[in-house]
């Protein structure tokens, strides 16, 4: 029975830890001298952190954006980065909930809403923000623009809690000035 | 440290010969060698388990948002490394043991049986205490989450928030209407009375507490403001209310945007519920804003605050549950793997301590067994391992002493050896080369050793050694030795010694015999020693020179009367020549007979005494073939019926002798032999040379009748002859020449018949020769 116990907690950690897998779309526009990126997570508020948010936890979506540049048959270079964190925080007593969106500390937005709705676009999704200059940027070279997803609070047991990520998406483009 | 690394005996080396034996400085001290740092780290384990009791007592005051993000990490990490840790520590004992057992070194068995019954000791219970308390803690946190209490917090949760939100709708509804009211006034214009009047009833009947009229300034181009025309505060709002969260929301009123309602906690305690309405002229154009503010008292306020707290710890409890609980289980893992790693690397340990000094002790015993005495054992413990290695230490001094001893003895030892060995061989080499035949026997009666000699003497084989001494002299020509040899009753008793003559393929032998005991140490007899002296020549040597005074002695005594009267025998022949013929005939015939006798006697006489005056042999370097060749040749044509033949040896060393003297004897042994053939036969002279024999050989056979066994002996006596005629003296000449030449004869049966007479003369430079003895 113990055993079992200590099986399906086992299981229970290696499912959680897979999860369902969260797809990141990310998009980029290159104009007016930056970068800009634009990125949807699909399945990224999932159920657990649903729950998460709904008992009052603040739930965090962080994105860790990177530009690179496309390297050949080796790896890509990496030129710049930032961090885009997306946070709700559910008032169980009035029944709305306080998001905030800041892009490496900077708080850009700040909302109170009542409709979870908005709440979940606000936190699974970006529009168009400028996070890299375009100074740097060489013409007709391209660009890679690598997003990566981390999620907390952790809702699951990880037997291996060293994930970088919990899901990841890219977007290439050819710079044109 | 290597994963196979020898165990660190505290054998000392070998040390060189001639140090003083005793433990050497051992090697320097590992870490789990070192007291001081095994201390620091049980001192670190103690500590890590008292912060570890420490966290967990505190691990409720902790957000569990920390405790699954931070905690749960460090203890995963402290987990994991734990975990591999403890394996690696197993998997190297596992591996160590099987290669301890599989190099066969010693106490494996015993150490892996060691290792095994510590770690089962330790892992066992650790094991069951890890899975009874997980599902404790797993059962523990199913608890928190029951039916009932989610229930209660729940609706405690909804009864506030519902209320809160009942407070927030009537304000709302009181700032409608407020606004709908004073869409009638024109907020820029009229006086700010009227506006009080129109907003007090909703102040003065409590139905808000604090009513904050605004109107809208528009500046073309921009969002359009707000300037606060009026506010009407009930009596009981307590002070501290924030006028610019009114200003902000009211600005956002103006600006269109929802969510027109904002909570503000006071500082005295409560909170106030702002609400915005616009202010909407009939034309459905905004002139202004109007912000009702509901006051919640502190204690509600902290109540639904509480409940909601509460249910919301809750919820987040709830899902947390999962790695909550994995925090807990992590933790307890953590603590066990603890116990487990430090258990299982002090178990590993004890054996190690326990095994090593015994392991020490079997290598010092197999070091020790294999000669190397100055090894030693250091000494760790002051415990019953530390008195063991001090007795076994001893015991290696006191080996070491009695091996040196042992060593000097077994130099002394072999030098009296050798010593003995030397006498040995040189006592072997001087039997080996002594004319004395000696015989020993041992303590039963076995022959021990025959020399040549001996062997010689009495035709004994090498296969008499070993045998019975009875059985060796039961022999019948050697019965005249047993009771000397055997010595019967009086076997410890030295025996005089005898001469005993036996009797050996017609020959007799005269010995020379004594028997003396061996006397071992407790005087006990422990064999015997036959002595044999070939005393035959002298015997002879003793007759001869009898024979010789009696030659002596004749002659002189007989030969001095002959020529008196062979002279008066020719004076009566004279005298009485002319007597009448019958008396002249008969003294002729008495003188003639009686000078005949005295020549006769004259001649023997003179053979006795050229017997007796036998001059020593004048030796010369001779050609012995030719010598040989020029005697046959004498008797060329002399008997047409005897045939001389000779067979010489291809080559003979160079010989010095007398040629005439060996004339003699080879004519005398021809004379014989023609005579022995009755002058019809065959004579054959042969000569013989064998390396390294140190003598030349020369054979006289002929083909006549031979001579009888029992006669040979007597052969060789002076006045011994078988012919009619002869003064028996010619052999016994031929036996002293060749004697005198250092040589021998012997006489024996020709194949097929006949006579063989070999003699054997010594080469030039063999010592008899030089010395020219007898």
């Amino acid at each position: 029975m113990m055993g079992t116990r200590w099986l399906v907690l086992f299981v229970a950690a290696w499912v959680g830890a897979a999860g369902e897998p969260a797809e990141v779309h990310v998009s980029t526009v290159a104009r007016d001298g930056r970068v800009h990126v634009s990125c949807t997570v699909t399945g990224g508020l999932t159920p657990d952190l649903g729950q998460a948010l709904q008992s009052g936890l603040t739930t965090t979506l962080t994105y860790d954006v990177e530009l690179r540049r496309a390297v050949s048959v080796w790896f890509d270079r990496g030129l710049a980065a930032s961090t885009v964190s997306a946070s709700a925080r559910f008032d169980t007593l009035t029944g709305r909930y306080q998001v905030t969106r800041s892009v490496d500390g900077r708080i850009e937005d700040s909302r109170v809403s009542e409709l979870r709705g908005d709440v979940e676009r606000f936190v699974t999704s970006f529009d168009r923000l400028p996070l890299f200059g375009t100074a740097t940027l060489e013409a007709n070279v391209e660009y890679v623009v690598r997003v990566r997803l981390r999620a907390r609070p952790r809702v699951n047991w990880l037997l291996w809690p060293f994930n970088r990520s919990d899901a990841s998406g890219l977007a290439r483009f050819t710079f044109i000035p | 440290m290597a994963l196979f690394d020898q165990p660190s005996s505290p054998v000392t080396p070998a040390r060189r010969p001639g140090r003083a034996p005793g433990p050497a400085p051992g090697p320097r001290r590992r870490f789990k060698d070192n007291p001081v740092a095994l201390f620091v780290g049980i001192l670190l384990l103690v500590a890590a388990l008292i912060g570890m009791m420490a966290l967990a007592t505190r691990s409720s005051r902790f957000s569990p948002d920390f405790l699954t993000e931070f905690v749960l990490y460090a203890l995963s990490v402290v987990d994991l490394t734990m975990l591999v840790a403890l394996g690696f520590m197993l998997a190297r004992s596992v591996i160590k043991l099987v290669v301890e057992q599989r190099r066969a070194l010693p106490f494996a068995r015993f150490r892996a049986k060691l290792v095994t019954a510590l770690l089962a000791m330790t892992l066992v219970p650790a094991v069951l205490v890890l899975l009874v308390g997980s599902e404790l803690i797993s059962n523990s946190v199913d608890r928190w989450f029951n039916a009932p209490m989610a229930d209660v917090l729940e609706s405690a949760q909804r009864i506030a928030s519902d209320y809160y939100r009942e407070r927030q709708a009537q304000a709302t509804d009181e700032a409608d209407r407020i606004a709908r009211r004073l869409a009638a006034l024109d907020l820029a214009a009229d006086d700010v009375t009227r506006v009080r009047d129109a907003v007090a009833p909703a102040v003065t009947d409590h139905r808000v507490s604090l009513v904050e009229v605004y109107r809208l300034t528009r500046v073309p181009g921009t969002a359009p403001g707000v300037v606060a025309v009026v506010d009407l505060a009930s009596p009981r709002l307590p002070a501290g209310a924030n006028r610019a969260s009114a200003d902000r929301l009211a600005a956002r009123a103006a600006a269109g945007q929802p969510d027109l309602w904002v909570q503000e906690p006071l500082p005295a305690g409560g909170e106030l519920i702002r609400v915005a309405a616009v202010v909407r002229r009939p034309d459905g154009a905004a002139v202004g804003v109007v912000v009702a503010t509901d006051h919640l008292t502190g204690d509600f306020a902290t109540r639904a605050r509480r409940m909601t707290r509460a249910y919301e710890q809750y919820s987040q409890l709830q899902v947390l549950k999962q790695p909550l609980t994995a925090v807990y289980l992590s933790f307890f893992l953590m603590v066990t793997l603890l116990i487990l790693v430090s258990a299982t690397w002090m178990g590993l340990y004890l054996a190690k301590r326990i095994t090593r000094p015994v392991q020490a002790l079997a290598t010092a015993a197999r070091e020790i067994g294999a000669g190397h005495f100055d090894h030693r054992v250091e000494r760790e413990t002051a415990d019953e391992f530390g008195s063991l290695v001090d007795a076994f230490n001893s015991m290696a001094d006191e080996l070491a002493t009695s091996r040196r001893q042992l060593e000097r003895s077994a130099g002394d030892l072999q030098r009296k050896h050798a010593e003995v060995e030397e006498r040995r061989q040189y006592t072997a080499a001087v039997l080996d080369r002594v004319a004395t035949g000696v015989v020993t026997l041992d303590g039963a009666g076995r022959v021990s050793t025959v020399n040549p000699a001996a062997a010689r003497l009495l035709s004994l084989g090498p296969e008499a050694v070993g045998q019975a001494a009875a059985g060796v002299f039961a022999r019948h020509d050697l019965t005249p030795l047993a009771p000397l040899a055997l010595g019967g009753s009086a076997l410890s008793r030295e025996a005089p010694a005898q001469e005993i003559a036996l009797v050996r393929e017609g020959r007799e032998i005269h010995l020379a015999a004594a028997a003396t005991p061996l006397v071992g140490e407790p005087q006990a007899p422990d064999g015997r020693v036959l002595v044999l002296d070939d005393i035959t020549p002298l015997i002879r040597a003793q007759k001869v020179a009898a024979w010789r005074e009696v030659a002596r002695r004749l002659a002189h005594e007989i030969k001095n009367p002959l020529t008196p009267i062979q002279l008066c025998a020719q004076r009566l022949q004279r005298q009485f020549a002319g007597a009448p013929d019958p008396v002249r005939g008969l003294v002729d015939e008495c003188t003639a007979t009686i000078v005949g006798e005295v020549d006769a006697l004259k001649a023997l006489v003179d053979e006795f005494s050229q017997f007796a005056r036998m001059p020593a042999p004048r030796r010369l370097p001779t050609d012995l073939h030719e010598l040989l060749r020029g005697t046959v040749t004498l008797y060329n044509g002399l008997f047409t019926d005897v045939r001389i033949e000779t067979l010489f040896a291809v080559a003979l060393p160079p010989v010095r002798l007398d040629p005439d003297q060996i004339r003699r004897v080879v004519i005398n042994l021809i004379d014989n032999a023609i005579e022995a053939l009755a002058q019809r036969g065959q004579i054959v002279i042969e000569t013989h040379h064998v390396p390294p024999e140190p003598t030349v050989r020369i054979v006289v056979a002929d083909d006549g009748p031979g001579i009888p066994v029992e006669e040979r002996d007597k052969l060789f006596m002076p006045y011994y002859s078988t012919k009619k005629r002869g003064s028996g003296l010619g052999l016994a000449i031929v036996r002293r020449i060749v004697a005198e030449h250092g040589g021998t004869i012997e006489v024996a049966d020709a194949q097929p018949r006949g006579t063989r007479f070999t003699i054997d003369i010594p080469v030039e430079g063999d010592p008899v020769i030089q010395a020219g003895e007898w």
